[in-house]
């Protein structure tokens, strides 16, 4: 290993990181996990809490559903296109490719003269 | 939120990426500005992943389309009809071979009907001793095409492509070929 | 987790140069870890999870945030301005500074090759897997950082010896 290598080996080496990182981290984890919990409760008492909002609630499904449908009609219309792209840049490939292929069977050669 | 941030980059990154469809020195676009009917296809790794998905793999054709592109990165093809000859110039093929001088691409394929006109060439683009790219320039009197494959490329994918989809099957030595006359 | 923070908060920190972002960007990784923890397989498995999410992390900050604290750019350094007769630069903190600074005023991704391979002393195949560029790649970008390097330092080190 030359000086250069020698010398970016010392600047390189592994750091500490600051006093309390590991603690600090799980403290992260652990006010992540309450949040989501929290989140949870929120939704249950909200959805506890009245009539009309299960009404809403019920209404918003049957939006979402239809969105739904209409979402994977739409998917479905897409895929149909892109596989009909898919196809005739295919065709056109091959058929280009064909005529090449062909020359040359006619030919019998790698590269013939012109016809 | 920033984690939305990261993985919104993330793929924004991945799609600038895959998205490759190239116009040597601008030719395509000259091409397309000139044609009186053009046909683009253009769809990069992500449009053909989802294609795939709806690949009837009962269909033999679809079958083998679904084989075909599944390791590819991006298929761009375009077609330029002319009503007349000399609707596009020496200039603009010259333009489209350019970067086709690179070294690490080879034209495996010169092909030239003096009687109809036709000529047809066909490259590739070996890295690491895989084929990674293929191009096709099919230049008719009154029609050009330029189709570009970015790989990778198996042989045996391209012997498919040319024996499927309603065309029938023919060799295809990928060996590499002296130039012997340019096209126009 | 102790055992790999050192490794986390390094690759962090000299990429970075600033203790306080390599200290998010790590406890970042940590937190995924702890989500990603039933998928790894082996405590291999584990090392090499941590430096790819380590490195993309920190890649990925270091966008997010240019222009910065701590930037520092390639053009602008100056060169040393003393030259070290030989045997002593093996104790100069200056030069390894200098060195610190060098490699952070890299491009992203020569800086990160340089970090992965003078820091955890990776192959450079694992360098290739680890950030998930071609092999080639590793050693052309390896090359060229240590022609920068040495243009900028090599006085510095007795140019014989670099």
């Amino acid at each position: 290993m030359n000086r250069l290598e020698e010398e970016l080996k010392k600047a390189l080496r592994q750091v500490e990181p600051p006093t309390g990182f590991a603690e600090r981290v799980l403290a992260r984890a652990a006010s992540a996990k309450e949040k989501k919990k929290a989140r949870w409760l929120w939704v249950l008492e909200w959805m506890e809490a009245s009539t009309w909002r299960w009404a809403a609630a019920c209404a918003l499904c049957v939006v979402l559903a239809t969105s739904g449908i209409l979402y994977r009609r739409e998917r479905q219309r897409k895929g149909e296109e892109a596989k009909e792209q898919v196809m005739l840049a295919l065709r056109i490939t091959s058929s280009k490719l064909q005529i090449a292929a062909q020359s040359i069977r006619e030919i019998g050669a790698p590269e013939g003269p012109q016809r | 939120m920033r984690r939305f941030g990261i993985i919104f980059a993330l793929l924004a990154v991945t799609q600038v990426a895959f998205a490759q469809d190239w116009d040597p020195g601008g030719a395509l676009k000259r091409l397309a500005a000139k044609a009186d009917k053009t046909v683009d296809v253009t769809l990069d790794q992500s449009m053909l992943q989802f294609a795939s998905g709806f690949l009837d793999t009962k269909d033999p054709d679809q079958a083998q389309a679904k084989k075909v592109i599944a390791n590819m990165k991006g298929i761009y093809v375009h077609c330029f009809e002319f009503d007349k000859s000399g609707g596009y110039s020496t200039e603009d093929v010259a333009s489209l071979r350019a970067p086709l001088k690179e070294p690490e691409w080879s034209r495996i394929v010169n092909v030239r009907s003096k009687h109809e006109g036709e000529n047809v060439e066909v490259y590739f683009r070996k890295e690491d001793g895989k084929f990674t790219g293929l191009v096709v320039i099919s230049t008719e009197p009154t029609e050009l095409t330029w189709v570009h494959v970015l790989g990778p490329i198996n042989p045996d994918d391209l012997r498919r492509l040319g024996g499927q989809f309603g065309i029938p099957h023919v060799e295809i030595d990928d060996k590499p070929s002296t130039k012997k006359g340019e096209s126009k | 987790m102790r055992e790999h923070q050192r490794m986390v908060f390094s690759i962090a920190y000299h990429f970075l140069h600033n203790g306080a972002a390599a200290e998010e960007v790590a406890q970042d990784v940590f937190l995924e870890l702890f989500k990603k923890l039933g998928t790894l397989e082996s405590r291999a498995h584990v090392t090499f999870w941590l430096r790819r999410v380590a490195c993309h992390r920190s890649i990925d900050y270091a966008r997010r945030n240019k222009g910065a604290a701590a930037e520092v750019s390639w053009d602008e350094l100056p060169e040393p301005s003393h030259s070290i007769e030989r045997g002593q630069a093996h104790h100069d903190p200056m030069l390894t500074k200098r060195l610190q600074q060098m490699v952070a005023a890299l491009p992203e991704k020569m800086r990160m090759v340089v970090i992965l391979r003078y820091q955890e002393e990776a192959g450079l195949e694992e360098i290739a897997n680890t950030m998930g560029i071609p092999l080639n790649t590793v050693k052309s970008t390896l090359h060229r950082a240590h022609a920068m390097l040495r243009e900028k330092i090599g006085q510095a080190l007795g140019e014989a010896n670099v």
